[in-house]
């Protein structure tokens, strides 16, 4: 049922609607979640076995279960469902009321299921993940910036690291494809929402109660395993470990559902003459994206179920005396990993090609070349995970076959390059505030890319593997890139949500902050690897004190960057320069909406003749 | 010169392409013998040699994408006031897509040739008298015995140009084996065992780390080795008590 | 907003997040567990000496007497050492605990130690039964500079039997005592930890007290 089947839009009011939801927000949720979760622990110590082993596991396991059902009652998630079941299912008035008409502020912190109320769900959500994970970087670099453990002692360093990298790698999946799948694909398309706007709302507050399980994870035992997971030391991890565990499936069911819903969009309900090849590229990198997580995340759900058998059932999945193995979960982590890698890039690069052609005001190069890049991409992605594992002696004989896979990603990358710099070329490069971190984004990318091709190779590998040139050239491809396109994009669309521009001021000292931070404290770490410092080591030889030492202060610079970034989002958003609906003078459908965007987007949808980068004929409106 | 004259001169670009290309390649040139651990192996060698030959066919790339980014910069910049007018559409050009497209394949079917057969040479093996050792690793320790003798011990001693095949296996959860002057690395893993091969070339120590996250101390997890002198090897060989 | 303002803003924003991030990493570095140091006491020119313990619990050592979170698990009384750099040192280790089979046989061997020996019970030897350990103390890390250290002395178990003696709420019987000698090389941190498995979990048996800081590993400063 979507409200993109009400034909009129007009409405006054929903005094009528919304029925139980009146009383639901974030709030009923907690508590549900709470009380969920105290009833599941004492049904679970009432009928558990204390003596068992598993015991704490098996406890521990059902509570973050009665806490993700609690917190999807108090929330209102079961609401349309339960409805459906005893065959009273919602009226127009119901889905209006769900859709936050006339609700303010307050449908902000409700199961809303306006694309573009989630769309600024997802932006507090990334950055509260990324806050976090930001904080504990600078945990990291702080314990590093000395050997010796002088600021937090191995444990905690161990659980840091761990929680650091699956919050960055979380909070990146959902940077650009979070946001700006839902507030502007829908527009982009033509269309008046989502195609399933409940699950929308669903995905959303999943993801809340997966990140809440995941924070929860340092507050009962930690989780010193490495972001990896690797089993079989998962073995020796306390619940925090079933807490991850159950963060990981909360989070596959809220990105699958996010992917459905985006493929599903932009598949069916695009308006008419939007033809594929007239599609914003964005909508492009969104959807190649949306259809590669659907292929991935499952294997990370397989992983972390079978790592909650071994460990609530006494399975052996993972414990070789048991017959089993953590090549196991070598595997299926990576199958997961690395087309995760990007599942992360293609929203990002999509939207860099996106803001390159306004920008530059020129079409996106060679568009049809630009999309057969990135499905060639996502394509091999699948088919080169084990370069992961080329130093763990698994399969020796398949080391020739994956470096062949992995050496060819070179050329689709290659394509990117080629795309960004001839769509700008010879352009009127308008230099506002998305454009500097396009630029951050290609220099950058340059250096995640070309490091990319000495680790493919697995004479090279066996020596840089697991060191810190690892750790610095996949934080050139995340940090240095993926997040300089999660910052254009959103100085690109803020205004779109917001009406203003985001400040131009302090997002180009943030911008110079990032982009000398990075550099500083990627390049030490390079040097770090070369120089043969392995990862997730708490302490270090003092061969490596002074390059720590720099990039522990190059980390300093970026947490500087970005808490202006986080300044200039809080401060324009009531007191930034009023932009008007298309600030940028693009052609896509999201700009030829009012700002702030009515609810369902358009009065009578749009007929769609031409691709939006014909900026020479533009009509100004 | 007007702005669409200076547009069109390239002759910055190609300078700011070569100029920046003799920088990366000067630099992956100096830079793995400047900061790497000085080579004690064959596998050492090459892993240096291949870097070396990547970042001098990467550099032109990266410095093309590098200086077309500068020049666009400096000149496809709008300085006039407000909203820049649409530029010349350019939707595609054949040429230019197959010409990157070839040029980028031809260069990674050339890594890949050179990857390929570097990895050939890399697991070659001379097959000659072998020394054979068992390595075990467990939170947080490594352990050497010696195949064929009694000897155990904690810090490795090797012979100068004798190939040494480590069988490596865990006590308990998965670490990684590597030897930062050697380029080689494989898993310890619980139950089974991988094995790696190395001759070393060069008298002096080296070192041991774990490259595999394996829990509390495994930062601790390193030890150093040293690599003597056949007769030396010898002596010291037989000069261990026995243990177990 | 005006340029000017931007930038007061930015720098406030820098000053205010850098401060509260300090301020929590201050609260954060204040509330981790660190264990107060055993100082080595001096015991003439370059030597000094080391006396502690370990427990088949945690009820007489640094957890306190109503043994902190985890009574059950296994602890050494003290957790991070400090000696003085190029020094011998003479340790005395109390163990209290049973026992059994190592992971690895060898490590029932002496290493590391001058001599390569140890004294158990007065008795001087270079190995034990690898099968009746009840802990051992292994002491390796690099500072990188000078020669790593590596150093593992087996703890047999304690078969003695008779009066127990009640230290802090626990009750233990005689301890096996164990003295052996090394010397420290220069100024860094390097970790310790026991080789036993006694930590319990499915892998190696070293999950619980052997994987948590403060029970069966801690770091030896040289000064």
């Amino acid at each position: 049922m979507s409200t993109s089947t009400i034909e009129k839009t007009v409405h006054k009011g929903n005094a009528s609607g919304g029925g139980l939801a009146r009383r639901q927000n974030f709030l009923t949720g907690l508590v549900g979640g709470i009380i969920f979760a105290w009833l599941f622990w004492w049904i679970a110590r009432l009928v558990g076995d204390q003596s068992s082993r598993s015991f704490s596991d098996l406890t521990a396991t059902s509570v973050t279960l009665g806490w993700l059902f609690g917190f999807w009652l108090g929330i209102g998630a079961l609401n349309g469902p339960f409805r459906w079941l005893i065959g009273r299912d919602q009226t127009r008035e119901d889905q209006l009321y769900y859709a936050g008409e006339n609700l303010g502020v307050s449908r902000y912190w409700k199961f809303t299921t306006d694309h573009k109320v989630v769309g600024v769900q997802y932006i507090v959500m990334t950055m509260v993940l990324l806050g976090a994970g930001g904080i504990l970087a600078m945990a990291i670099r702080t314990n590093l910036i000395t050997p010796g453990n002088h600021f937090v002692n191995q444990q905690v360093y161990n659980s840091f690291i761990s929680m650091h990298g699956m919050l960055m790698i979380l909070g990146m999946i959902v940077a650009v494809a979070g946001p700006w799948a839902n507030f502007v694909v829908p527009i982009m398309v033509g269309a008046r929402d989502m195609a399933f706007p409940r699950l929308n709302a669903l995905s959303l507050w999943t993801l809340v109660a997966a990140a809440a399980l995941l924070l929860t994870t340092l507050a009962v035992g930690g989780l010193p395993v490495g972001w990896v997971i690797l089993a079989p030391i998962t073995n020796q991890a306390g619940v925090g470990m079933d807490f991850f565990a159950m963060a990981i499936v909360v989070f596959t069911v809220s990105t699958t559902v996010a992917g459905v819903n985006t493929l599903a969009t932009v598949v069916k309900m695009r308006t008419k003459g939007m033809t594929f090849t007239r599609l914003p590229i964005f909508v492009w990198g969104s959807i190649i994206a949306a259809a590669l997580g659907l292929y991935a995340f499952p294997y990370f759900l397989l992983a972390e179920v079978l790592q909650l058998m071994d460990r609530n059932f006494q399975t052996s999945f993972y414990v070789a005396s048991g017959g089993g193995t953590g090549w196991l979960q070598a595997n299926l982590f990576w199958m997961m990993g690395h087309p995760e890698v990007y599942v992360i890039l293609l929203p990002a690069v999509g939207a860099i090609f996106e803001i390159a052609a306004v920008m530059s005001r020129k079409p996106v190069f060679s568009y049809k070349t630009a999309v057969g890049g990135m499905v060639a991409l996502a394509g091999l992605s699948i088919l080169v995970w084990a370069h992961h594992m080329f130093t763990t002696g698994w399969a020796p004989t398949l080391g020739g076959p994956f470096m062949l896979t992995t050496e060819l990603i070179s050329i689709p990358t290659g394509i990117f390059f080629l795309v960004l710099i001839a769509t700008m070329w010879r352009g009127n490069v308008w230099f506002r505030l998305p454009t500097l971190w396009v630029y951050g984004f290609i220099f950058d990318f340059v250096i995640g890319g070309v490091t990319g091709i000495y680790l493919s190779d697995i004479p090279i590998d066996n020596q840089f593997h697991g060191t810190m040139f690892v750790t610095a050239h996949f934080h050139y491809v995340f940090a240095g890139s993926v997040l300089f396109g999660a910052v254009a994009a959103l100085a690109f669309w803020y205004p779109k949500v917001t009406g203003r521009f985001l400040n131009e001021t302090m997002g180009r000292i943030s911008f110079g902050l990032t982009f000398i931070g990075i550099q500083v404290t990627f390049i030490s770490m390079f040097l770090s690897g070369l120089k043969g410092m392995p990862r997730r080591y708490s302490s270090y030889s003092m061969l490596f004190e002074h390059t720590n030492f720099i990039t522990t202060i190059g980390g300093y610079t970026i947490m500087a960057g970005m808490l202006v970034l986080l300044a200039a989002v809080i401060t324009s958003w009531k007191h930034g320069e009023a932009s008007g609906p298309n600030p940028w003078h693009a052609n896509s459908l999201e700009w030829m909406v009012p700002t702030p965007v009515p609810l369902e987007n358009f009065d009578v949808l749009p007929v769609i003749t031409e691709d939006p980068y014909n900026f020479a004929e533009k009509v100004d409106h | 010169m007007s702005q669409s004259e200076n547009k069109k001169s390239l002759v910055g670009f190609y300078w700011t392409w070569g100029i920046l290309t003799v920088v990366g390649v000067v630099i992956g040139l100096w830079a793995p013998g400047r900061f790497m651990p000085a080579s004690m192996s064959g596998n050492m060698h090459l892993s240096i040699l291949t870097i070396q030959v990547f970042t001098v066919c990467a550099a032109p790339v990266a410095a093309g994408i590098y200086a077309a980014t500068l020049h666009n910069i400096r000149h496809d910049r709008w300085r006039g006031e407000g909203v820049p007018p649409a530029a010349e559409a350019v939707r595609g050009n054949t040429t230019l897509v197959s010409a990157w497209l070839i040029a980028s394949s031809v260069l990674t079917v050339f890594l890949l040739v050179w990857g390929l057969g570097a990895l050939a040479v890399d697991n070659s093996s001379t097959g000659k008298n072998p020394l054979v050792v068992d390595v075990t690793g467990q939170q947080w320790l490594w352990t050497f015995h010696y195949a064929g003798t009694d000897v155990n011990t904690t810090q490795l001693v090797l012979p100068e140009n004798r190939e040494v095949q480590f069988r490596i296996t865990s006590d308990d959860v998965t670490h990684g084996f590597w030897i930062a002057q050697m380029a080689v690395q494989v898993d310890a893993n619980a139950g089974v065992f991988t094995e790696i091969h190395t001759t070393p070339d060069k008298l002096g120590t080296f070192d041991i780390r774990c490259t595999q996250f394996c829990g509390l101390n495994h930062s601790s997890m390193v030890t150093t080795g040293e690599v003597v002198s056949p007769q030396n090897f010898q002596k010291w060989l037989t000069s261990q008590p026995a243990t177990i | 907003m005006n340029r000017s303002r931007s930038i007061v803003v930015a720098l406030v924003s820098i000053v205010l997040g850098g401060a509260v991030l300090a301020l929590a990493g201050f609260a954060l570095a204040s509330a981790t567990p660190h264990q107060k140091a055993l100082e080595c006491v001096s015991s003439g020119a370059n030597s000094c000496n080391l006396n502690f313990s370990v427990f088949p619990d945690s009820l007489a050592g640094e957890h306190g007497s109503d043994g902190g979170p985890h009574p059950d698990w296994v602890s050494y009384s003290n957790d991070d050492l400090v000696v003085p750099a190029n020094t011998v040192v003479h340790v005395t280790i109390d163990q209290y605990d049973s026992g059994g089979s190592l992971n690895n046989a060898y490590l029932g061997t002496v290493i590391g130690t001058i001599g390569g020996v140890a004294k158990i019970d007065g008795k001087t030897v270079t190995k034990v039964d690898p099968n009746n350990v009840g802990h051992t103390f292994t002491l390796r890390g690099m500072p990188g500079n000078g020669t790593p250290i590596l150093v593992s002395v087996p703890l047999p178990a304690d078969g003695n039997s008779g009066t127990p003696v009640t230290l802090g709420s626990g009750q233990y019987a005689k301890p096996v005592v164990v003295t052996f000698s090394f010397k420290t090389g220069s100024k860094g941190v390097y970790e310790w930890n026991c080789e036993f498995p006694c930590g319990g979990s499915r892998e190696g048996q070293f999950g619980f007290a052997m994987s948590t800081y403060g029970y069966m590993s801690g770091t030896l400063t040289v000064r």
